[in-house]
This record gives structure tokens, C-alpha cells and sequence, in this order.
């Protein structure tokens, strides 16, 4: 569960959000430029809230007049990059895998898990391939396989089928949303497609700038 | 065509070759004095043994000792906004500018057992005497070679992209495990140039080594200190040792331009 009331800010930039999201896939669309990006960084604990209260599944994460701020690596939480963010010294399967090594599962056991992953989206041939050179649709399914491993309580999609081609999309969506429903995990989709949100959300928050 | 921004002037190229000409010279005057067929045997011999394992175990503590001090050093001046950085970098590159035998002069000041600033407390309260001993070639060698590794991954750390770091944060991992798993990978090519010159400045250190830790045959005599010595009583020796060094710097540039610097050497 997230609960968010308070400003977010990057840079310059600042907006108050107030955000109840419970068990639910919720997707965030709005033109660039309205804070998507920074909400997610903002859950994440990648940026800190300018003002207010964060709470992630009934715990304070951030609050700034308390001075209460969880450390993004506590706060449990996959996430897709818009970017993807793949380690480029690392194969698709060692990225995909790197959630629960971190966290001190043996590789072996790590990879084959994310092998399994990686097969349902379709990018178990490239699995031992170096991140680099991975094409774009190949690296963001491996991004995405990266943000659903383990347990997450909390899952952040920025844009997660932007760099994936139109005529696949539609299974990769099918395929988020099954494991989004898996996991009952609370998740934010932001995306520019409609039809992304459409499939996989069960609600919808529209910014405007 | 050529256009005239891509024409060399032929005073350029006169100047050019002029300059490969005068680096060159010497290294061909070394050459020509080496002894081929006793070059083994003078490599072998014991005084040059010696000097060849001092310098060899002197010159890697060293480094790992610079890597020691100068990776959270270079990792500060990167990334931490503090008052005194400008301060602290110009401190990292002083021993690369000053003349080594006043860094061997400094280093006495400090750790000389007499005068020397801690010298005297080391000594009385530990028996510690880092004048004249391996320890002290050491230190002497760290404290010129550090520079080159500190200005590496300084540039490394620099140049690093923190969207992985954080990408990692997000999934789970502590700040050692970022460090390990993500810093370091990110870091290796700039951390291998790093260690690489700085072990071939500290293999070539001659003058804060002979003011600070003697020349002593066996203890604190390293390669450049034997030739020096040897240059008198034993020149062929003498060229022998100078021959090996250079062998091992031109291996260790040819290793770096192949493998971690080819952007700058193509």
C-alpha cells in the first residue's frame, strides 16, 4: 500500500500529490513534464519529499518534519527505469537475478529464477547475452523481469513497453499484469500509451501540468 | 583535396619528427650498451637479485598501500562537496610536482627517529623505525606513486554514471554491496590504469627512496638504487637492470593501451 501526501520535488520542479493506493495497479499518465518521473523516484527513496508524508504498506518511509527518511534499499521495492538501468558488466540473466544476490541468495538458485523469468518474457535466448547488447525491447524485458523478482511490496513501471515493438506489446502487457495480480502487490504504471494503462491497470490518475 | 585545416605544415612535421627523435635516442643509447650475451647472468647475479626482489615487493606494497588510502580519498574529491577539497586535491598532486629527493627530505621531517615530527614517538613507544628499513622504502614509494592512482579513479569515479548505484540501491543493496557489486565493475578500467601507473612510478623511485630509506644493499636497495650504484664499480650490470626496467614500463604501457585506454592511443 502507498499513501502519499506531500510535495514531491526535483530540481526546480515541485508538486503536491496525494496518492491512496491500495492492492491495485494504477497507472499515471499526463504530459511530460507533470512529475511522473519524480513521483516514482519520490516512492522509491531515490529523491527525498519536499513536505509531507510517505507512508509505503503502513510505514512511515519519508517525512520530512519528522525527520524520517527509509533508505531506498529498505523500502522493498522493484522498479523499471526509463532507461532500464542494466548493469553493463552483467548478462540478461545476471541483471535479472542481481535483486536476490543482493540480498544474499546464492547466484545458482538467483539465476535460475530468473531464467524462469526471463522465458515468459520471451527473452530466455538472450539470457547469457552482455546487457549491452541487448537491443532495446530485449534490455527492457530483462528490466522488467529485474523489477518483478523476489517479493516486492511495492512495483514502479517508468514506461516499461516504450522501447518494446508494437506488435508484442500486447502479450508483454498480458504478462505484467498476471504477475502484478501474482504478486496483490501495490504497483504505479506510468506510461504514455493508453492502451499500456488500459491493459494493465485497474485505475487511472491523470496529471496535468 | 586536402583542406587546409587537415594539411601539416612541413616545420610541424620537422619539429615532430625532432621530438621522436629526441625521445628515442636514449632509449637506443641504453640498448647499445647492453651486453647481450652476460645480460642473464647479470640479472641473476646477487646484488642485482636482491635489488630486483626489494624493488618487486617494496613497489606492490606500495601500491596496494596507495590503493588503500587514495580509493576513499579519490572517492571523496569526486563525489562529496567539502570546504577544503581544493585544498586536499592540490595536496594529491604535490608529490607528483615536487622534486622526489625533497619528498625524501619531507618524509624525514616526519618519520626521521631524531627530528622527525613522529619518528621519535614511533620509536621510543612502539621500537618502530621506518628510516632505513623496507618500511621506509615503502612509504617513500607510496607517498610519489599515489598521485597517479588518485587522479585515475578520481576521473573514474567522476565520469560514473550514479543511475546504476541507484538502481541498485532500489533493488535491496547496502552501500558495501553497491560498492562491490557496482562501483567496482563500473571502476575497473580506470582502477587497472590506476594501479598499473602507479606501480611504475613506484618501481621507478629513486630519489625519496635514497634520502628517506638509504641505499643499503639487501635491505633497502631497490632496482634504480643499484643502478646507480652499479654504474661504477659494475656498468654493464648497471645496464642489464636499466634494460628490465624499461622492458617492464613499455610492457606496462603497451598493457594499458591495449586494454584500457584505447579511446585516447588509437
Amino acid at each position: 500500500m502507498i499513501s502519499l501526501h506531500g510535495t514531491v520535488v526535483s530540481g526546480e520542479f515541485s508538486r503536491h500529490f496525494d496518492l491512496e493506493i491500495g492492492h491495485e495497479i494504477v497507472g499515471v499518465v499526463g504530459q511530460n513534464g507533470t512529475g511522473k518521473t519524480s513521483l516514482l523516484r519520490t516512492i522509491a527513496g531515490l529523491s527525498a519529499l519536499g513536505s509531507g508524508v510517505l507512508s509505503l504498506n503502513g510505514v512511515t518511509a519519508d517525512c520530512p518534519a519528522e525527520r524520517v527518511f527509509v533508505l531506498p534499499e529498505l523500502r522493498n521495492i522493484g522498479m523499471v527505469f526509463q532507461d532500464h538501468a542494466l548493469m553493463p558488466f552483467l548478462s540478461a540473466v545476471d541483471n535479472a537475478a542481481l535483486p536476490l544476490v543482493v540480498r544474499g541468495m546464492k547466484r545458482g538458485k538467483a539465476n535460475k529464477l530468473a531464467l524462469e523469468l526471463l522465458e515468459q518474457f520471451d527473452v530466455a535466448d538472450v539470457a547469457h547475452q552482455m546487457a549491452p547488447t541487448l537491443s532495446g525491447g530485449q534490455s527492457q524485458r530483462v528490466a522488467i523481469a529485474r523489477a518483478l523478482i523476489g517479493d516486492p511490496s511495492v512495483i514502479l513501471l517508468d514506461e516499461p513497453l516504450s522501447a518494446i515493438d508494437e506488435g508484442s506489446r500486447s502479450t508483454v502487457r498480458l504478462c505484467i499484469r498476471e504477475h502484478l495480480n501474482r504478486l496483490g502487490v501495490s504497483a504505479l504504471v506510468v506510461s504514455h500509451d493508453f492502451a499500456d494503462i488500459d491493459q494493465i491497470c485497474t485505475r487511472i490518475e491523470n496529471y496535468t501540468r | 583535396m586536402t583542406t587546409v585545416g587537415s594539411r601539416t605544415p612541413r616545420f610541424v612535421q620537422m619539429g615532430a619528427a625532432f621530438g621522436v627523435v629526441f625521445l628515442s635516442l636514449p632509449v637506443v643509447g641504453l640498448l647499445r650498451r647492453v651486453s647481450w650475451l652476460t645480460l642473464w647472468d647479470q640479472l641473476t647475479q646477487s646484488s642485482s637479485r636482491e635489488a630486483l626482489r626489494i624493488s618487486l615487493y617494496a613497489s606492490l606494497s606500495a601500491t596496494l598501500l596507495a590503493l588503500i588510502l587514495g580509493l576513499p580519498l579519490a572517492w571523496c574529491l569526486a563525489r562529496v562537496q567539502f570546504r577544503l577539497r581544493r585544498v586536499v586535491r592540490a595536496l594529491v598532486l604535490l608529490p607528483m610536482v615536487i622534486p622526489p629527493v625533497v619528498g625524501g627530505v619531507a618524509l624525514l621531517g616526519v618519520y626521521g627517529k631524531t627530528n622527525g615530527l613522529l619518528g621519535g614517538v614511533l620509536d621510543s613507544l612502539f621500537g618502530i623505525q621506518l628510516t632505513y628499513s623496507i618500511w621506509g622504502v615503502i612509504i617513500a614509494e607510496a607517498f610519489v606513486a599515489m598521485p597517479f592512482l588518485v587522479l585515475a579513479l578520481e576521473g573514474g569515479l567522476r565520469s560514473m554514471n550514479t543511475r546504476y548505484e541507484e538502481a541498485a540501491a532500489v533493488m535491496g543493496a547496502s552501500d558495501f554491496s553497491r560498492f562491490r557489486r557496482v562501483v567496482l565493475p563500473l571502476l575497473r578500467p580506470s582502477l587497472v590504469a590506476g594501479l598499473m601507473l602507479a606501480w611504475a612510478r613506484a618501481l621507478g623511485e629513486f630519489g625519496a627512496t635514497i634520502t628517506f630509506a638509504g641505499n643499503i644493499e639487501g635491505r633497502t636497495q631497490t632496482t634504480p638504487l643499484a643502478v646507480y650504484t652499479m654504474l661504477e664499480s659494475n656498468p654493464e650490470g648497471a645496464y642489464a637492470l636499466s634494460f628490465l626496467l624499461v622492458a617492464v614500463c613499455v610492457a606496462v604501457l603497451t598493457g594499458l593501451r591495449d586494454k584500457w585506454i584505447g579511446g585516447i592511443s588509437r
